[in-house]
């Protein structure tokens, strides 16, 4: 019993972790605990934190508390543990087997890297042509979008705050699009920021947040909103840095 | 349609579809992700015809796609998330955002304002555009729900 609860942990905060909603993962904690017999399970997840406790028939109880410190979106985990879940509640999966499949879950891999730097760029090139850019700026923003990358690379490395990694990564943006321009490569700045914003905005973040806010995860919703809203201030404020340097030079 | 708004949907696609290979989706899941970035800005497009608030576009657009992103997710049977998240991107307003910091920077005080209002409301017409779907679908399913799963939660 008690490896069957922490196996329904594992998967909900692999869940978690992949971007999931705090609400979709609640459900599947209880429904799993359900699944596999306890007759209560008090689930409370927030975005950074789980506390389970589950009763048996005995009247004995369980209690695991699991703790999130970063989160990276990978709907592909998010699917494959979904699925276990729900195969799980159907008992369609025999009980020993669960641990394999949650691990080979967690060590399914992601696109190659030049992949996600392609995507860096590529979003960043379609979305300056999308608000109104010419070809020359794409172009830009193309390359501005794989050193983008990089320097998430690496800034990942040295400094491990998310905001401050914005930060940085609006910083760079923000330099080589006003280099671009003393060079002469393009004439305005605007439209090859505004396409490289496009992959460091959280727009996903918000709408997860509103998400949990209107499921009824008011606190989960409220440290989503909170992220989105200091993000969206740290590119704010790498921009004003290159600005105002760029004024005073 | 003209050509620029040609250019925007196809953009808004691709765009998209960047952002489904970053999150690792795969598969038929990409390309309906895809599909519902290429859907929101042809109906912000063709809805554009009609109404002339752009607000309200994007309350409208925001909904519509929402709800095809609940109903992909229930027949390919993985977590709404997954196109809620995606197939709005188009409808992200990174160009109010950027337009606002300018202004802010440039001292521009009235335009500013503006800006920094347009970015609000747009960004608020997409939130309730979410939320109207996420009610509308809960309230759907609750009336309409499988009998063998009225057990659960």
């Amino acid at each position: 019993m008690e490896n069957l609860f922490a196996c329904a942990m594992d998967i909900g905060e692999q869940m978690l972790i992949s971007g999931a909603e705090v609400h979709r993962v609640e459900e599947s904690i209880s429904r799993m605990c359900n699944a596999f017999g306890f007759i209560r399970a008090d689930v409370f997840i927030i975005t950074t934190s789980m506390v389970v406790t589950v009763f048996d028939n005995d009247g004995k109880s369980l209690t695991q508390t699991r703790r999130i410190n970063s989160t990276s979106i990978d709907y592909e985990k998010l699917h494959l543990l979904n699925d276990l879940s729900r195969r799980i509640c159907e008992n369609k999966i025999a009980p020993e087997k669960i641990k394999g499949e949650t691990e080979a879950i967690k060590r399914k891999k992601s696109y190659p890297l030049w992949a996600e730097f392609l995507s860096y760029s590529g979003i960043a090139a379609v979305f300056t042509l999308f608000f109104g850019g010419g070809l020359k700026e794409a172009a830009v923003s193309l390359i501005i979008g794989a050193i983008v990358r990089l320097g998430i690379l690496l800034s990942e490395k040295v400094f491990t705050n998310k905001i401050f990694n914005k930060f940085i990564s609006s910083v760079v943006v923000s330099l080589l699009a006003f280099v671009s321009v003393k060079l002469g490569i393009i004439t305005s700045v605007d439209n090859v920021i505004i396409g490289n914003i496009m992959t460091l905005i959280p727009g996903l973040g918000l709408t997860n947040a509103l998400r949990d806010l209107f499921t009824g995860d008011s606190i989960a919703g409220l440290l989503r909103t909170i992220e989105a809203v200091l993000i969206a201030l740290a590119i704010a404020a790498g921009y004003f840095v290159v600005a105002i340097g760029g004024a005073v030079l | 349609m003209t050509n620029f708004e040609i250019l925007q949907i196809i953009t808004g696609f691709l765009g998209t579809l960047g952002f489904g290979i970053l999150f690792n989706v795969r598969g038929v899941r990409l390309l309906v992700a895809s599909i519902g970035g290429l859907l929101s800005w042809l109906l912000f497009v063709v809805l554009s015809n009609f109404i002339g608030s752009e607000a309200v576009i994007f309350f409208l657009v925001s909904l519509l796609v929402s709800i095809f992103a609940e109903i992909m997710a229930r027949i390919l049977k993985t977590p709404a998330t997954v196109f809620a998240t995606l197939s709005i991107i188009p409808l992200i307003p990174g160009s109010s955002l950027y337009y606002t910091m300018a202004y802010a920077f440039e001292s521009d005080l009235s335009s500013f304002i503006i800006k920094a209002a347009d970015t609000l409301k747009l960004a608020a017409a997409l939130a309730l555009g979410i939320i109207t779907a996420i009610t509308l679908t809960k309230i759907f399913f609750n009336i309409f729900k499988p009998k063998n799963k009225a057990a659960g939660k």
